[in-house]
């Protein structure tokens, strides 16, 4: 059964992510590592989270680092840089929830400016969440790009034909 | 040694490559990197300082000590992935294969002429993404249905309104407040209405901007990140203000 909500969670990753890539116009050649990608990370922040004990930021991390690592090795079969592979499979991990809440909670916090309760617990809602959602989409960020500090001349070469490709040129 | 002439067809060429690639979609150190790279091949060093809305580009003749620098707008193009990835192919092939620069400007306008992905097929994937995506957030059948269908509605009306060539902060505001009014239809439902209703919305999150203006912060250009990411926050808050819209009339079903 555990399995099985692994699976499931990495599957509907991966549609959300081509759907949300093909947004942005990416290559064609790219759709099915873009899906693998966000299967393994979001299949990845899932088990962190749920096996592992972790926070969403720190999970977020971790998976966001695994894409990016994911997307190193994969962009020069298909000659793609980096970003052209873990964008669109990072952006099933954006914390939309937390962002819905954050909205709302402002939105019933200017509502209920005369009570003071109400007002005290909108208001902690409104920076929990925001606080989440930031941190979440920060960490994503800067676990995706940091194989490019690690593996910098690789990381700029992904789109270069292999050598041999270029000798029998 | 080039003459002015030829540094001036290098100088506009590398403008508008470097312009076309921060337009679409591309971090600042990669463009920065791929237009370098086009002057390595036509044996030039070239310069670029890049900003939200214009770029200072220089050229240097090494031999003759010739400089020229252009002040160059970017175009406000639709973010591709595609030109992003083919644009750094066509930049190294440069420096492997000796291209001069009429191979390098023709196959430039070849890239840059493909057609784009079908909107028809965006429409759908994205559909089935938002669906999926309720589905991550612990969304029921009965709510995923209700999002790809106001996702369907959202994204068409942003379509339309781009194409009309809107003001796209309006454009925002508006797709979020009708993909979000769609799925309050979810409160009529035994389902999980409150995840439908913060899912409808989400295809909207300008992800690349968001990721671009961190990468840039990172990797040092912080004026152009930061200012890239103030651009995602304000379409953040464009999308807050149509949901908030929303909240407003169904927040009483929603306690």
């Amino acid at each position: 059964m555990i399995a099985v909500d692994i699976i499931l969670d990495g599957a509907f990753a991966a549609v959300a992510a081509i759907g949300f890539g093909a947004i942005s116009d990416p290559p064609l050649r790219a759709f099915p590592r873009i899906a693998l990608l966000a299967a393994m990370g979001h299949a990845l922040r899932f088990c962190l989270m749920h096996f592992a004990g972790l926070d969403i930021a720190t999970a977020s991390l971790f998976a966001a680092m695994s894409i990016g690592f994911g997307s190193l090795a994969l962009g020069r079969q298909v000659r793609c840089p980096m970003t052209v592979l873990y964008i669109p499979a990072l952006l099933p991990m954006i914390p939309g929830i937390y962002a819905y809440r954050t909205v709302f909670s402002l939105v019933m916090l200017l509502q209920s400016l005369s009570d003071g309760a109400q007002e005290l617990r909108y208001m902690q809602a409104f920076f929990l969440n925001a606080t989440i959602t930031c941190s979440v989409v920060f960490m994503l960020a800067v676990g995706a790009t940091s194989p490019i500090f690690v593996f910098k001349r690789r990381a700029f070469s992904l789109t270069r034909r292999n050598r041999r490709q270029v000798k029998n040129k | 040694m080039k003459t002015t002439q030829e540094l001036t067809d290098i100088l506009d060429f590398a403008a508008e490559f470097a312009t076309y690639m921060l337009g679409s979609g591309v971090h600042t150190s990669r463009t920065v990197r791929c237009v370098q790279r086009i002057g390595i091949s036509q044996g030039v060093c070239i310069q670029l300082t890049a900003f939200q809305k214009s770029v200072i580009i220089t050229v240097r003749d090494d031999e003759s000590r010739e400089v020229l620098t252009r002040v160059v707008p970017i175009p406000a193009l639709p973010i591709s992935f595609e030109r992003n990835a083919d644009m750094g192919a066509l930049s190294w092939d440069a420096i492997d294969d000796k291209l001069t620069l009429e191979e390098i400007r023709a196959r430039y306008d070849r890239l840059v002429s493909k057609p784009r992905i079908d909107p028809m097929f965006v429409l759908v994937t994205v559909g089935f993404a938002n669906a999926s995506f309720c589905r991550l957030f612990g969304g029921d059948w009965t709510a995923m249905s209700i999002v790809f269908t106001s996702t369907l509605v959202g994204l068409a009306a942003k379509q339309r309104m781009q194409a009309h060539g809107m003001n796209h902060f309006l454009i925002f505001i508006i797709s979020a407040f009708i993909a979000s009014l769609c799925a309050s239809a979810s409160l009529r439902f035994p389902c999980t209405s409150e995840v439908a209703i913060a899912t409808s919305v989400l295809f909207l999150v300008p992800g690349v901007p968001l990721i671009n203006g961190v990468i840039d912060i990172v990797e040092g250009h912080i004026l152009i990140g930061c200012s890239r990411l103030m651009n995602a926050m304000l379409l953040v808050f464009c999308i807050a203000v149509g949901l908030s819209a929303t909240l407003l009339m169904v927040k009483d079903s929603l306690l």
